[in-house]
């Protein structure tokens, strides 16, 4: 055992063992750029999936005469109800950033990969097994609570859907964890906070916003496991509607939603300059709204599950944290406004997808903000109405779109050969064109009174059925821009053939964007 | 100068003993029971106490002959090795631990619906590739050689794993097959064992012979032969034993059938 006997050169190349490839190696390996991908390309399938299931849930709601004619009955309809949300902002609008980040940010700082290279790569298992876990148990017949009372095998599904949800929290946490280390420590030497590329910077607040957040959801996770596991579900573990979704509705709502987009101001805010030539004016000013809009989004403090009667949600608080935010994102859009003024925007050539997607995915996050702050406004009483759905569908969109944007700029990071630009702009297209769709629908059904439950409200009256039909055509074209970008990426996504007829194209490609801009 | 082998062996040694006076004191100890090792007082569960204290002695052990001999030291390593020292921002070795980190955390998560054993199972999983996790963290960074490192990991970790992973592998080679073969026909039984003894004998004559061509073919077919007995031990063991002839049970319930008579007359 003692290595004294051992002969020096005991140590060979041999001894360091070969390194695995194929299936093998996207497995073990924790470079940086690879989990990033995995965590998107997963994410990306997440995506169609829970756009597909908000489909189904928009085409049931067609019929208000019965709620059980595609989806087999109001649990069901419930199920999916939850599942479209809870799988957007657990299984794929986060991920998608954290996986973004993950193969673009360490390049930016000059790292050759995160913090954690391991953590990096438990987080993207740990996530895709409680993603796994959330979808089959929602299927077996759990979910989120029911309308209609529950089996104990449903109950015991449910169980296991927040254990995979409590799992998927941990994992990104752990992913979020990551990259604030790596933003805070692997920077250059001499390189303040302040002065981190922005997409990086708006990833560091992100990532503190989600552990201001997600802990907050765990813990009412905690709550409610312990309850639902217990002899008679007392109060917390009920599991008929609004027992457990209730607890959690709070992250579909204002402010905590706004925790989806923060990303979305640091794509924009180094693309539209890096595209349009020109370095971003005040650019500390910039990073400051990043981070105000970031306080803004902490949102755990809101839930109004534990002070019933009493609501959080009349306070001047919460009403003045849903107004702030518009004014903080209209102000980075005059940032932005300000870099195309100084820049060379030219109208009558077609914007790059980067471009546009990134912009757009800011002035959608503006008019996310803007319904908001009319939400919280008491007069209207909009807080139950759909319009809760509408602020959700708007932020979602905007992160999607500011995603796409983002992997069409950094692709040399993240991808094998440059995507389609026609593609892209497809892509950003037909999400915009659907999020717009699903978001007006729902924000214009909210002052009808439409509910934001199901099957609560005034859904079905001519004017709102009307606009059901129109959140129908949004959230078939949110699929199908989806399918676009998940399209092109996965096409990029593998690599050459060293002989092939695109060897060499990534190379030359990114030579060519590395001189032109 | 202590040596990083003997500072984590040492480490490990003071969690066991922490961890074992912890136990036997909430199971049941008495005042001084658990720290004179029973000398002088009951150290409540025996079981656990006793492993934990043969961990903690374990643990010390190695960390003194660590010391003695100056093995899985850095610098010393390094200094054999020809390496430049330990990089400040270190290559990190891929592994599959931290995925093996994440299936046992998954596993526990549905443990806790499915059954108590899977949970223990997860958790198990857990610690294992924890404690495997903390091993190559620590050996990224002992030199700047990845070689180096890596061989420094395997001598400390080698002795640990391949007893650890050979009594694993008997253990269920044992109880699938046990389950296979109390579950076909005693015919079948004999024919299965004859089978797999032949195939296994047949295995190892291609290897001795041909050892750089077949070693390919042999993995897959191991390969191939692990997942069909576990397959088949699951399989077996959901299926149930075959009928067996109780013949003690027949005896006992004769013998107590007189003894109850003898009994009755008796009375």
């Amino acid at each position: 055992m003692t290595m004294t006997d051992s002969a020096p050169v005991a140590v060979t190349e041999a001894a360091a063992g070969p390194e695995p490839a194929g299936a093998a190696r996207w497995v073990t390996t924790n470079d940086c750029r690879i989990v990033g991908r995995a965590f998107m390309a997963v994410s990306l399938v997440l995506g169609v999936g829970a756009a597909a299931v908000g489909v189904l849930t928009r085409v049931e709601r067609l019929d208000p005469s019965a709620p059980d004619q595609i989806l087999g009955g109001l649990n069901s309809w419930f199920q999916m109800w939850t599942l479209y949300r809870a799988a957007f902002v657990l299984l794929v609008v986060l991920p998608l950033f954290l996986g973004l980040a993950m193969a673009v940010v360490p390049g930016k700082l000059g790292a050759d990969n995160l913090a954690f290279p391991r953590a990096a790569q438990a987080s993207f298992w740990a996530w895709l097994i409680g993603s796994l876990i959330v979808v089959v148990s929602v299927f077996a017949g759990g979910g989120w609570g029911a309308m209609d009372g529950v089996t104990a095998a449903e109950r015991d599904a449910m169980t296991l859907t927040l254990l995979g949800a409590g799992l998927v929290i941990v994992a990104l946490l752990s992913g979020a964890v990551n990259l604030a280390t790596t933003v805070i420590s692997l920077r250059p030497a001499g390189m303040s906070l302040l002065q981190v590329p922005l997409f990086a910077w708006s990833m560091l607040v992100s990532a503190v916003v989600w552990l201001f957040t997600l802990p907050v959801a765990a813990a009412n996770i905690v709550v409610v496991y312990a309850d639902l596991r217990g002899r008679d579900p007392v109060a917390f573990g009920l599991p008929e509607s609004p027992g457990i979704w209730g607890q959690l509705d709070w992250l579909v709502e204002q402010p905590a939603v706004y925790a989806l987009a923060v990303p979305v101001l640091g794509i924009a805010g180094e693309i539209v300059p890096d595209r349009l030539g020109i370095r971003l004016d005040r650019r500390g000013a910039a990073a400051s709204i990043i981070g105000l809009f970031g306080l803004l989004a902490v949102g755990g403090w809101s839930q109004d599950y534990f002070t019933a009667p009493a609501d959080h949600r009349d306070e001047l608080l919460y009403v003045g944290v849903g107004v702030a935010a518009v004014v903080v994102v209209l102000a980075f859009c005059g940032a932005l406004a300000d870099a195309a003024r100084r820049g060379s925007v030219r109208l009558q050539e077609m914007p790059s997808s980067a471009l546009a997607g990134s912009a757009l995915a800011v002035v959608l996050l503006a008019g996310a903000t803007f319904f908001g702050a009319l939400r919280v406004i008491k007069p209207f009483e909009l807080l139950e109405r759909s319009t809760t759905t509408g602020v959700f569908n708007a932020v979602v969109a905007a992160a999607l779109i500011g995603t796409a944007a983002g992997v069409w700029h950094w692709w040399p990071e993240i991808l094998s050969r440059p995507p389609s630009e026609s593609r892209g702009r497809l892509a950003v297209l037909l999400l915009l064109a659907g999020g717009v769709l699903l978001a007006a629908s729902d924000v214009i059904a909210g002052f009808l009174g439409a509910g934001d439950r199901p099957f609560v409200g005034d859904y079905d009256s001519g004017a709102v059925g009307g606009l059901n039909a129109v959140a129908v055509a949004g959230s078939v074209l949110l699929v199908l821009g989806l399918i676009a970008a998940a399209a092109a990426v996965f096409e990029t996504m593998r690599p050459d053939r060293p002989d092939g007829p695109g060897a060499g194209d990534a190379a030359a490609a990114g030579l060519l964007r590395g001189a032109g801009s | 100068m202590l040596t990083p082998g003997f500072k984590l062996f040492f480490g490990m040694f003071a969690a066991f003993t922490a961890a074992a006076l912890v136990y036997g004191y909430a199971s049941g100890g008495s005042h001084v029971g658990p720290i004179s090792l029973g000398w002088k007082g009951g150290v409540g569960d025996h079981i656990g106490y006793g492993v934990l204290v043969s961990l903690a002695a374990a643990s010390l052990a190695v960390s003194l002959v660590l010391v003695a001999f100056r093995d899985a030291d850095s610098e010393a390593q390094a200094a054999l090795s020809g390496a430049d020292g330990i990089s400040p921002n270190p290559a990190v070795a891929s592994g599959f631990w931290p995925v093996a980190a994440a299936f046992g955390a998954g596993t526990a998560a549905v443990g806790l619906v499915l059954h108590p054993l899977v949970f223990g199972l997860g958790l198990v999983m857990v610690v294992l590739a924890l404690v495997e996790w903390t091993m190559d963290a620590w050996a990224d960074r002992a030199t700047g050689d990845p070689a180096a490192n890596r061989e420094l990991r395997n001598r400390v970790m080698a002795p640990v794993e391949i007893p650890i992973v050979g009594a694993l592998a008997v253990g269920v080679v044992v109880l699938a097959a046990s389950r296979i073969l109390i579950a076909v026909s005693a015919l079948w039984a004999v024919v299965v064992a004859g089978v797999v003894s032949t195939l296994i004998l047949a295995g190892a004559f291609v290897y001795a012979t041909r050892p750089g061509q077949a070693r390919k073919l042999i993995a897959g077919l191991g390969v191939v032969a692990a997942l069909g007995l576990v397959v088949g031990g699951v399989l077996a063991a959901v299926t149930g034993e075959r009928d067996f002839p109780h013949h003690e049970d027949e005896i006992h319930s004769e013998s107590g059938a007189e003894e109850s008579g003898a009994g009755d007359g008796g009375g």
